[in-house]
């Protein structure tokens, strides 16, 4: 899921420095999940504004919302009265949330409150790990399940490099050797020959390189009927 | 008082109630009104029993308190002590805030209702018909009202001014009362309709001994263990000689014994035996009761049948007794078969009949058209009460037979929905009433995790003080204790709900939980209520606020912080310091109920919350929002912990979140601090509090 962390309130107060009147607008999937943007953070931030604001002497008034899902305009609409409200929205939900908004309510801004982080798996409760870069390619099938591309500094499909030391990483010794992990578990597994095969150069245009990405399901369009008629 | 509604209609519950709820014929909210003594807030642990029970302080002294023997805390160690909790708040209650709820804003109806009988049963049909709007009388045949409990029960037991008390409240409600008017002498049920009553209710209660056809019956020193009662109760002479035998092994049987006891003020030279069929461990009688009636001298002969009186020159002086070897045949009938050739005796100058009551029933006339049982009860329909005769009702003992006092509350409470339903001509046929769904038991791997905690004894007269006199034996606990008492509560059913459309299914709860409870089920969080140990640290935590508490919410808290706030002193040169206490912690020794929290200063102020794991980040914000120049939480060394460990670490990192919270903000993170103390060592909370004031004075008052 996505994971994102809450930015600094310095920088949250100067982008609200503005506006008198703040929906500050949760959502309630991947970022309640990571502690980021739920209903709890929502009024937690919430209230540590009020305190900030009135510090500085400012006399601004916070509205606290959470939608279900932020990337979705039907739950967004739930609250369009709360959003016409307010001088500008302050979203707790990942950049999809924020763009959404952005795009849904032309005529009013809304902020981000979160620094959108990675594709990441709750390893322990408080602790997330990146887990995938949304390749467009998927190669787990020839790792042994582990993601080379978003768990090697490098990115490297024919690892490891001279950098992995005792199964760390050279760029962090907190990071885990992707490729040692990858070894690791091919070993397991009885599967090592994996490792002699020479992966070729990654075709990299299914990923970021290929520009923004789309995914079309004409089967599920709504007018996909309409069109094969005509 | 607070509760405004009418009372409460026996209808199904939404959902499974605690044990003990179920198990009180009046379906009492016992956890809620135990919540609230655990609270300290003894007022409106009052009021909570109260609202269903016109009789409180008469309960509060005698009732069986069927609740303690659902009480699930029995899987664990022993029940709470819910009747000695009640007592301590009907005690406590101060009367000049009135004796219940205030009067439901109904219409007054104009259609008469009598109720004969001023017992438990009748009593209760008044309070409730009144409060519903009708004009009630009660009939009653003795000069004073009470019934049972006035005539029946022992002044050592019941003292008088406690049936007075709420009796009083019962007449303040609007209930008209005829003493002295015995029905069938004086009126007749016909002469009552004649004269505008559109409904009866019947509530006499069994008022007359059961008697043996064994020889020597009517024998001088023969005596029938109710008139006994009754004229021991009344204060008229009563002959009773130096060796008093007492037949029968029943509640009133003990009554009649203890009570033989104290006649006439003999001391030692009078012995007291008592004599019944059923083995020690079948006696009927409360255990509780036998075992007092055992410290005061009284000997126990069970397993033993009367055979006959023996009499010399026309008085007792003995009673031949057999062995019985069983009660009950196999059918479970009272059939009891004695060995033969087991005959002796046990020689006595008195013998006391206390073997069952049954009611006097010769007032009704065969045109009043009220049939009866081959039980020589009043024949009513089991669900509405209606006897067979139109716009009579009957409940109590008159239908039920010898029972409990709420028990008979209980069917006059029925009676009164009943009448209420006829008078509004409603099809009685469709009145029909549904007990309330019981909680399950607790699992055996909750049970496991639950920690045992002493009951609170209850204060006894001592015994030296106690024999040969009418004062009452339970002396009553100390604030101090019942709240001790009332933290062994375990909030069956009043714990963790969650809102499966908010639920994220984060998992969050089902890692934090102490107990294991919470499951994810069809795609959401379930913490099933049987369970649930209320100790809300899930609620606490969960970032969906999709968890919320059903006793003492989290919103609850936001609430008192906000009242404490309200009335905080206005202008005060000393730092203004919050405390959150874990009330499990602060109250296991005496010294914070008794003194310590009294002895805080103005400008501090704290706050009980069942365990600090209830405490959320969003609560401690507030506290500074609001204006508190420190916060500090008190809770528990982890071991002492009523949950575990892990509750106890959860506060630790919502303290680090909000101090980090408030170094961002620029109030300064030391303005909270986390207190782990010992049970042994709460009074060194005003040292901590001064502590804290010292700290945050070098930061400045908060500014906001």
């Amino acid at each position: 899921m996505i994971i994102a962390e809450q930015k600094p309130l310095d920088e949250i107060k100067s982008m609200i420095a503005d506006y008198q009147k703040v929906l500050i607008l949760g959502c309630g999937t991947c970022v309640t999940i990571c502690f980021a943007g739920g209903e709890k953070e929502v009024g937690a931030l919430a209230s540590a504004l009020r305190m900030a604001t009135r510090l500085d002497g400012q006399n601004k008034e916070f509205i606290e919302a959470t939608v279900q899902r932020q990337c979705e305009y039907e739950f967004n609409e739930e609250v369009a009265d709360l959003i016409e409200e307010a001088d500008v929205v302050l979203s707790l939900a990942c950049g999809i949330g924020v763009q959404t908004m952005n795009e849904q309510f032309p005529n009013k801004l809304t902020l981000p409150g979160l620094n959108t982080a990675f594709l990441g798996q709750p390893v322990e409760q408080g602790v997330w790990d990146e887990r995938c870069q949304a390749c467009g390619d998927c190669v787990l099938y020839l790792t042994g399940g582990i993601c080379p591309i978003a768990r090697c500094s490098k990115s490297l499909l024919n690892g490891p490099c001279g950098g992995s030391q005792n199964g760390k990483c050279e760029v962090n010794p907190e990071i885990d050797c992707a490729w040692q992990l990858i070894y690791d578990r091919l070993q397991a597994l009885d599967r090592l020959d994996l490792m002699m095969e020479v992966k070729p150069a990654k075709d990299w245009s299914t990923s970021r390189d290929g520009g923004p990405r789309k995914i079309v399901r004409e089967d599920l369009r709504l007018t996909f009927v309409e069109e094969k008629q005509s | 008082m607070k509760h405004d509604e009418p009372p409460p209609v026996i209808s199904p519950a939404e959902e499974a109630s605690p044990p003990c709820q179920v198990a009180c014929p009046l379906h009492t909210d016992v956890r809620g009104y135990v919540a609230a003594i655990a609270r300290g807030d003894f007022e409106e642990g009052y009021a909570i029993a109260r609202e269903p029970n016109p009789l409180i302080y008469v309960c509060s002294h005698v009732c069986a308190h069927p609740c303690e023997e659902e009480c699930r805390r029995n899987q664990v160690d022993e029940p709470v002590s819910i009747a000695a909790l009640k007592r301590f708040v009907a005690e406590r209650h101060d009367l000049s805030l009135g004796h219940g709820p205030s009067k439901p804003a109904v219409e007054p109806k104009n259609q008469r209702v009598a109720i004969i009988g001023a017992g438990p049963a009748g009593l209760t049909a008044a309070y409730d018909l009144a409060r519903m709007g009708y004009p009630v009388t009660i009939f009653e045949a003795l000069p004073e009202p009470g019934g049972m409990l006035r005539v029946g029960l022992p002044k050592y037991r019941l003292p008088r001014e406690i049936i007075d008390i709420d009796i009083k409240g019962i007449l303040e409600a609007g209930v008209e009362l005829k003493t002295n008017v015995r029905i069938g002498q004086d009126l007749t049920i016909s002469e009552l309709k004649a004269q505008g009553y559109e409904a009866i209710f019947i509530g006499i209660g069994a008022q007359q001994s059961r008697t043996l056809r064994i020889e020597g019956m009517d024998l001088d020193g023969v005596l029938l263990g109710v008139d006994f009662l009754r004229d021991v109760n009344q204060g008229k002479p009563v002959k009773l000689g130096k060796k008093v035998l007492v037949i029968g092994g029943g509640n009133v049987a003990v009554d009649v014994a203890r009570s033989a006891v104290r006649v006439g003020n003999l001391g030692d030279e009078r012995e007291v035996h008592m004599i019944c069929l059923e083995c020690r461990e079948e006696m009927p009688a409360h255990e509780w009761e036998i075992i007092e009636a055992q410290r005061e001298g009284i000997v126990l002969h069970p397993s033993l049948g009367p055979n006959r009186i023996l009499g010399r020159d026309g008085k007792v002086v003995g009673l031949e007794t057999i062995v019985c070897e069983s009660v009950f045949d196999s059918e479970g009938r009272f059939n009891p078969s004695f060995v033969c050739n087991t005959e002796s005796v046990i020689e006595g100058d008195t013998v006391i009949l206390a073997i069952g009551q049954a009611s006097d029933l010769s007032f009704i006339h065969p045109e009043d058209g009220i049939e009866l049982t081959p039980r020589r009860t009043i024949k009513v329909d089991p669900d509405t009460l209606a006897t067979t005769a139109p716009g009579i009702f009957a409940g109590g003992e008159v239908i039920s037979g010898p029972g409990s006092v709420v028990g008979s509350m209980a069917l006059g409470r029925r009676a009164a929905i009943s009448i209420d339903a006829y008078l509004r001509g409603e099809n009685l046929a469709k009145l029909r009433f549904a007990e309330p769904q019981k909680l399950g038991e607790l699992p055996q791997k909750t049970v496991e995790k639950i920690k045992p905690l002493i009951r609170e004894p209850m204060p006894l007269l001592p015994l030296e003080e106690r024999a040969f006199n009418y004062r009452e034996v339970e002396l009553g606990y100390t604030p101090a204790m019942a709240m001790r008492a009332a933290h062994r509560c375990l909030t069956c059913g009043g714990g963790a709900y969650v809102d499966t459309g908010k639920c994220a299914a984060c998992l969050t709860c089902v890692r934090v939980c102490p107990y294991d409870v919470p499951v994810i089920k069809d795609g959401a969080a379930f913490i099933d209520p049987t369970q649930c140990q209320a100790c809300g640290v899930c609620a606490s935590e969960c970032p969906a606020k999709a968890i919320t508490m059903k006793l003492y919410s989290e919103d609850q808290l936001y609430q008192e912080i906000e009242a404490l706030f309200a009335t905080a002193p206005a202008s005060n040169p000393e730092p203004f310091i919050v405390g959150f206490c874990c009330l499990y912690c602060a109250y296991a020794g005496d010294e914070w109920a008794e003194s310590v929290r009294a002895q805080l200063p103005p400008n501090v102020r704290t706050l009980d919350v069942f365990c600090t794991s209830r405490i959320d980040i969003q609560h401690l914000l507030r506290a500074f929002e609001l204006g508190a120049d420190g916060v500090f939480v008190a809770g528990c060394v982890g071991e002492e912990c009523r949950h575990t460990d892990k509750a106890v670490n959860r506060i630790q990192g919502k303290v680090q979140f909000v101090k980090e919270v408030l170094n961002q903000v620029g109030l300064g993170g030391d303005r909270l601090a986390l207190y782990n103390i010992p049970s042994a060592e709460w009074g060194t909370v005003p040292r901590i509090a001064q502590e804290m004031a010292e700290r945050v004075r070098t930061l400045g008052t908060n500014p906001l």
